[in-house]
């Protein structure tokens, strides 16, 4: 069935009318799809809405796509005049479609900037259309763009200060991080080791949560269960790495800012009543006991490792942990493992020089290769291990008889291999 | 780790007959469930037909591992799961519903039944509570026996898969 130029476009602005009034009808619409469909039935729109999900019929897009990309493209070219309405229509079409069409999120950059568009619709778009692109780097990207303009152009605070001087995020503040949050877990859950979305949900944590304790550790323990079972999701155990790695960054502090700190006092200061406000401060003023959370970590391994055999992912999360701990061990005196959170006012994170060590442990993970040339990847940091305080050895050998019971039980053939190079890789930390 | 369907047939002599299935699909796009479900129930016949009676695989087609055990009295039972659903467990889950489904339904029915004709209803309820590997039974003795029978992570090279 050929179509002329003229059917197909008032097909088109039939399709783009009715997606505009789906949404109209339905503001609830929460999933977007297509629907295998290669004929068009008579005089049918190929827009289809059930309950909240809206489906476009495959045979469409062949005709659609083309034609409103080349609608965007005459008019960025000024060739063609749209206004904002159109605008907003065609590019809405298109991101629904090919969510990956950077040009299409920048014209609505610039409607945003402009004034005629409310940044929370493009909030809105990138989250319907991860429903079906749930990787789509370029929704993400928009999508960080976006929250910098919410954030930063309404000049609305992201703390808030309270009389005893602790800072908190506003609950605007904290409404987005837990929106984004959810976006984030759905796409995670919608493919696999999401790299996007859980390095989008680490921004969120640094840029508009600031990396705020309460939050830390609120994360901590709802992404427990998930990572329980999608034991080979190795994105969203590398979340939890830095989560960890963030809680440890954000309460410890160099003994000089310690002694000077005003804030850091040995008894929760007394508040001021405030049916809001009560329990949240007294969460954060919480101590935060690093070395449990670790040790926890630990038995979650231990447990996965046991009950779901064969997952590279969890020996590696192990590492990580293992190596945290270890590295905790050197930063503080034994007595001083519990401290309580410094005043985090968005200031300079304290760098704990992690990053030495996290190339060992990458060229670590090459089991068949490990030869001398791995001692050339040692740094600083490596060196002071080897100075371990006894508890370290401990530690290490706890390990080991861990490495021996899984060794001498397992029938799996992924999971000796796993153990044996865990194996190796904690023989290479002890030399 | 997902259990998407878990069905029970009988291997006839010339082919597989469905005799009750239970879906889960809701991890699917909406639009795209009718159709995985369709695929989910010709992959568990197909498997049944080429599988041996008195044998237990793990057959490997896309992303999904379809594990299935055939009785020697020909009742046989299939999961499909994704790749983190530990094989064991889908194991277990196949011995125990081919076990209650035997006692509960006649024999004589098995090579004539269809999902509108046999009484089994528990199906849906076990695919429900077997989503969190924990909820399954002590495993000892079902991991015996796993040692004894062959694994085969077919792709589509295999003859088994041809088709798919």
């Amino acid at each position: 069935m050929a179509e002329s130029t003229e059917e197909v476009a008032v097909l088109v602005q039939r399709v783009v009318k009715d997606i505009n009034n789906a949404f109209k009808r339905n503001p609830h619409i929460d999933e977007i799809g297509l629907i295998p469909c290669p004929e068009a039935r008579y005089n049918r729109s190929p827009i289809v809405l059930v309950e909240n999900k809206l489906g476009v019929e495959s045979w469409c897009v062949k005709f659609l796509l083309p034609y409103v990309h080349n609608k965007l493209l005459l008019y960025r070219q000024r060739k063609q005049r749209l206004n904002k309405d159109e605008l907003v229509d065609v590019t809405c079409t298109l991101l629904l479609l090919n969510p990956d069409f950077t040009t299409a999120w920048n014209v609505r950059k610039e409607l945003i900037l402009s004034g005629t568009l409310n940044p929370i619709k493009d909030l809105h778009l990138g989250k319907l259309a991860l429903t079906k692109f749930p990787k789509s780097p370029e929704t993400w990207i928009h999508r960080r763009w976006v929250l910098q303009q919410l954030i930063q152009e309404n000049s609305l605070p992201t703390f808030v200060k309270k009389e005893n001087l602790a800072t908190f995020l506003t609950e605007r503040v904290q409404r987005i991080v837990q929106e984004e949050i959810e976006v984030c877990g759905e796409a995670a859950g919608r493919y696999p080791s999401n790299y996007n979305a859980w390095s989008h949900r680490i921004w969120v944590l640094q840029h508009l949560a600031k990396l705020d304790i309460k939050i830390l550790l609120d994360e901590l323990s709802s992404t427990k269960h998930w990572a329980s079972m999608h034991v080979s999701d190795h994105s969203g155990f590398h979340y939890r790495q830095f989560l960890l790695k963030s809680l440890i960054s954000q309460t410890m502090t160099d003994s000089a800012v310690l002694e000077q700190s005003p804030l850091v006092s040995e008894h929760i200061p007394d508040l001021p009543k405030d049916d809001n406000e009560e329990d949240t401060s007294a969460e954060h003023h919480r101590v935060v006991d690093l070395s449990r959370l670790l040790e926890d970590e630990v038995e979650l391994s231990t447990d996965l490792i046991d009950n779901y055999p064969g997952h590279e992912t969890l020996w590696c999360h192990r590492r990580h942990v293992f190596y945290l701990q270890h590295h905790l061990n050197n930063k503080l005196p034994h007595s001083q493992m519990r401290l309580s959170p410094v005043d985090s006012n968005g200031g300079t994170l304290h760098d704990l020089n992690l990053s030495p060590a996290v190339t060992h442990m990458t060229q670590a993970m090459d089991v068949d290769g490990l030869n001398d040339s791995n001692k050339q990847g040692y740094s600083q940091e490596t060196k002071r291990l080897k100075r371990t305080p006894a508890q370290d050895s401990l530690g290490i050998e706890m390990e080991h008889r861990f490495i021996e019971q899984i060794l001498s039980t397992c029938r799996n053939v992924e999971q000796a291999r796993f153990a044996n190079a865990y194996r190796k890789w904690l023989v290479t930390l002890s030399q | 780790m997902k259990l998407y369907s878990l069905s029970v047939l009988y291997k006839g002599d010339s082919k597989a007959i469905l005799l009750k299935a239970a879906y889960d699909v809701s991890s699917f796009s909406f639009f795209q469930r009718s159709s995985v479900q369709e695929f989910m129930t010709f992959t568990s016949q197909l498997i049944v037909e080429r599988s041996e009676k008195g044998s237990r695989a793990s057959v490997k087609e896309q992303e999904y591992l379809c594990h299935v055990y055939v009785r020697n009295d020909g009742l046989a039972g299939v999961v499909i799961a994704d790749n983190e659903y530990p094989s064991r467990v889908a194991f277990t889950l196949l011995e125990k519903v081919l076990d209650e489904f035997s006692k509960q339904v006649d024999k004589i029915d098995w090579p004539v039944g269809s999902p509108a004709t046999i009484h089994y209803t528990a199906l849906d309820s076990y695919l429900s509570r077997y989503q969190n590997p924990r909820e399954a039974d002590p495993m000892t003795k079902v991991q015996a026996e796993l040692d004894e029978t062959k694994i085969i992570l077919a792709r589509k090279q295999n003859s088994c898969c041809e088709i798919m």
